[in-house]
């Protein structure tokens, strides 16, 4: 989907003035026509960078869809160009401001971005953020690398609500959850937010809905499953395996086999089948079907289609912590965990 | 009765600002205040036609400069910390108003000199004597330097000069006037402040007196009282029926730099809580005054001052959270801790932060608390209050946590950024109820396009138009340091108590969290 900024304004900054750069921005696009600055949350936006790279700040980003997710959500973008792995502490050495606008001329309204370049120490991160964070609206972070590479930074996700990522680019699952099982354990509660369950969902809610109409045996299992799954899918077959363990661990054995096997070709992403409940489900872009060995005729809804931004958008906008994910997530944890 | 033709010719006319003639006398000219903001101030008053008509200022300092060094040092603070740009022939008319003169209290001058420079500028210049006196000083020589002017008689004056008889419609006829201006701290202790009003008050009367807290000239301090009273949709929430609780956060992002002099001797408590943070507190619970006479505001936020709960010495440690910034970070660099600053002790207990519960034994604020919160060195500069209002029932859309609501909060942001927004529980479109806290935002640099005054041209007018209106009264810096002084008290018997710590670059230590956290409440982050 196209983005339909209708301006894009960007101006060189400095790290000590990026408030009054961004004041005296919006003044400026006022004179020209009527705007109104839209807020509604903090998106922190994390990349890393290598050191030497040289990067363009008010260039758009090619792989996130920076400018759709903040005309769905607007937001205080602040988007981090990170070089890990310095041990000095010291300020960004280069920062820009920028301003969208949307809308026809006469219902026009924006949002700000605000791009730095750091190679400063981890521990020095928080105090560049915080100072931009706007405290009376949600803070979230979205983690747009790959964390089963490379961990999380704790101190920024301890300044977030939520923490937004896609375990769809995890290269290795396993070291993707035991990157967020910190996280987890911690005392503070952060919303994680996890793109990849997102498309989860309509499958989650067929199966539920399957083993509600299905007639009821005292001895139901969803366990001795198969899950095949398409290449690059495996984390989604790992969260849909995480699920079933985390709400059937009272009446299952967490530890029953589940044959996890890739499946290249076809359009399906993820077919579930139980031998015991005798239940299959399979999702595909467009829908998922639950058929049973009943009489009845297989169970089909609609999945839903958007884009990662809507998906972004939507889920900036709920403040619910998700505890489907949370289990699902720390079930995995333990899994992992004991090899 | 008759109208008079003053009442004819004024309907459907707004009041001119009244200024008279005036002679106005910086001691401390050539200091960090006057050169960041006095100048600057009186050169956008200038800007803006405020000045009256006929004036002077005149600098008094203990460096030997000409008239003209003194113009060069005003245009480079103008230069550089003018809220507009410089303005080449604005500047020329303007400088042609600013004189300087050697003087110095503490080595045991007198100051007759002055009093001589001054009479001849003003005869000069046709100015009839009136005069404002700023004590830009430190507060050592606040009543020194009082006593020096009255010593070298140059404050009951007669009129030296005949007035020149162009119209002026600014002007009144008015007999000479002094005044004095007097910078914060008022003391450092009830006692010491009320030794210091004493001692003034034996060369000047209270009307004459002009305490500053700048706070209360920003232009949002001041919208304050239009928001709740201009307005019908706060005022009646504005109670303890309604209101939760109240946050009020001055934050500031720097160290204590070059003033670790004064800062060691006075520390967070008496530097920000005992002014601006009461004056905000004042100003925010106050009941509506019958009008907006200067002294009618002024006997209202007294009464609020007086309602304050003691804090009592034994309820200070549940209270009272006081601590010392450590190193850190600010913007990704690393800064230094508070007692690695220079000029600073190295076992210095001298507080950069103080956060405080408080309540108000009145009828509209019974039970409802007041959090305070002051600090350097947090993670920015920022000046907020927050008005917190209870949470609706827990049925319906507030039913089941951890899904509960965000409660309905007005804040104000007094700087940076200023201007106030409502944030409100709002349905997210689509086929569920979800709920998300959308933000009402008012701003004043987008709103009203230009720049706000600084608040120091806002207090000089007012000054000169002789409204006391934004000025503290003895009464009220007094009533103030007797509330603190229990907390004073308190900590100075704890000299052996661990000082707590914050990482510079943090919104403060983790007792003030726990203050807040014990109420089932947080900070609210500005």
């Amino acid at each position: 989907m196209a983005t339909a900024v209708a301006d894009r304004t960007w101006r060189d900054s400095s790290p000590e003035t990026i408030e009054a750069d961004l004041a005296a921005l919006w003044i400026d696009l006022a004179r020209q026509a009527p705007v109104v600055r839209a807020l509604m949350a903090n998106l922190v936006i994390f990349r890393e960078r290598p050191a030497g790279e040289r990067i363009d700040l008010s260039a758009p980003i090619d792989d996130v869809p920076v400018d759709e997710v903040s005309r769905l959500h607007p937001s205080r973008v602040i988007l981090l160009h990170h070089a890990r792995g310095a041990r000095e502490a010291r300020s960004p050495i280069a920062a820009a401001i920028g301003a969208f606008t949307f809308g026809p001329p006469r219902a026009r309204y924006g949002v700000e971005q605000i791009a730095l370049r750091s190679t400063c120490a981890e521990a020095s991160l928080p105090s560049i953020v915080r100072r931009l964070t706007l405290g009376d609206l949600p803070t979230s972070l979205w983690w747009a690398d790959d964390l089963s590479q490379a961990a999380p930074v704790a101190a920024l996700v301890a300044m977030a609500r939520q923490l937004v990522y896609d375990s769809r680019r995890w290269h290795d699952v396993r070291e993707g959850v035991l990157a967020l099982a910190p996280l987890l354990a911690g005392e503070r509660e952060t919303d994680l937010v996890d793109l990849n369950w997102r498309r989860l969902t309509p499958l989650r809610q067929a199966i539920l809905h399957a083993v509600g109409s299905a007639r009821p045996t005292a001895d139901m299992k969803l366990a001795g499953g198969r899950i095949r799954h398409r290449p690059g899918d495996d984390a989604l077959a790992w969260l849909f395996a995480g699920w079933l363990s985390s709400r059937l661990e009272s009446t299952s054995d967490p530890r029953a086999p589940l044959l996890m096997e890739e499946a290249p070709g076809g359009d399906d992403i993820l077919t579930v089948s139980f031998s015991d409940a005798f239940i299959t489900a399979t999702m595909n872009e467009h829908r998922v079907i639950v058929s049973s060995q009943d009489d009845v005729a297989p169970f089909v809804t609609a999945a839903p289609r958007e884009t990662e931004a809507e998906a972004v958008a939507s889920e900036l906008r709920s403040l619910t912590p998700d505890v489907c994910l949370r289990d699902t997530l720390l079930a995995l944890s333990r899994r992992f965990s004991s090899g | 009765m008759p109208e008079s033709l003053f009442d004819r010719l004024a309907v459907g006319q707004t009041a001119p600002i009244v200024t008279e003639p005036v002679t106005l006398v910086i001691f401390g000219g050539v200091g960090d205040l006057a050169h960041r903001k006095l100048l600057p101030a009186l050169y956008n008053l200038h800007l803006d036609g405020l000045l009256p008509p006929r004036f002077a200022a005149v600098g008094v300092g203990r460096k030997v400069l000409s008239d003209e060094s003194y113009r060069d040092f005003a245009k480079d603070g103008v230069t550089e910390f003018s809220r507009r740009p410089f303005d080449g022939a604005a500047w020329q008319r303007f400088a042609e108003t600013l004189f300087f003169v050697n003087a110095s209290i503490e080595e045991g001058g007198t100051l007759a000199p002055l009093g001589a420079r001054l009479d001849i500028l003003e005869h000069d210049r046709g100015l009839p004597g009136s005069r404002i006196y700023y004590l830009a000083v430190p507060p050592s020589l606040f009543v020194p330097t009082v006593k020096q002017l009255a010593a070298a008689g140059l404050l009951a004056r007669p009129s030296t000069s005949s007035r020149r008889q162009e119209p002026v419609t600014t002007e009144t006829d008015a007999p000479p006037f002094p005044r004095l201006i007097v910078e914060k701290p008022i003391g450092r202790d009830l006692a010491s402040a009320c030794a210091i009003n004493d001692a003034i008050a034996e060369v000047f009367s209270e009307r004459q007196i002009y305490r500053i807290d700048h706070y209360l000239g920003k232009e949002t301090v001041q919208n304050i009282l239009v928001l709740r009273f201009a307005n019908s949709i706060f005022e009646p929430l504005f109670n303890q029926k309604y209101i939760d609780h109240v946050q009020i956060t001055v934050a500031e992002e720097e160290g204590v730099g070059t003033r670790a002099g004064y800062y060691e001797q006075a520390g967070a408590l008496r530097d920000m809580v005992q002014n601006h943070l009461l004056q905000l507190l004042a100003l925010v619970t106050m009941e509506p005054p019958y009008s907006l006479d200067a002294d009618v505001i002024r006997d209202e936020k007294l009464e609020v001052l007086r309602s304050l709960q003691p804090i009592d010495r034994t309820a200070v440690v549940k209270q009272v959270v006081r601590a010392q910034y450590a190193a850190g970070y600010e913007i990704g660099a690393a800064v230094p801790g508070y007692r690695d600053e220079p000029g600073v002790a190295k076992d210095s207990r001298t507080e950069t932060f103080v956060a405080l519960k408080a309540f108000i034994d009145n009828w509209r604020w019974a039970g409802v608390p007041f959090f305070l919160r002051t600090g350097k060195r947090l993670p920015k500069r920022a000046s907020e209050i927050s008005i917190h209002l209870k949470e609706v029932p827990p049925i319906l859309f507030n039913r089941t946590p951890p899904g509960s609501l965000d409660p309905n909060v007005l804040s104000i942001r007094i700087q940076p950024d200023e201007g106030f927004a409502l944030t409100i529980s709002s349905k997210v479109p689509g086929p569920r109820v979800r709920i998300y806290p959308v933000k009402m935002d008012f701003r004043y640099s987008s709103t009203f396009g230009a720049t706000s005054p600084e608040a120091y041209e806002r207090l000089l007018l007012d000054v000169m138009a002789g409204d006391a209106t934004l000025f503290m009264r003895r009464d009220a810096v007094e009533t103030a340091w007797r509330w603190v002084r229990p907390i004073l008290e308190a900590w100075s018997e704890q000299a052996d108590a661990p000082l707590p710590t914050y990482a510079a670059g943090e919104w403060g230590p983790i007792e003030a969290d726990r203050l807040i956290e014990s109420t089932g409440r947080q900070w609210r982050q500005p």
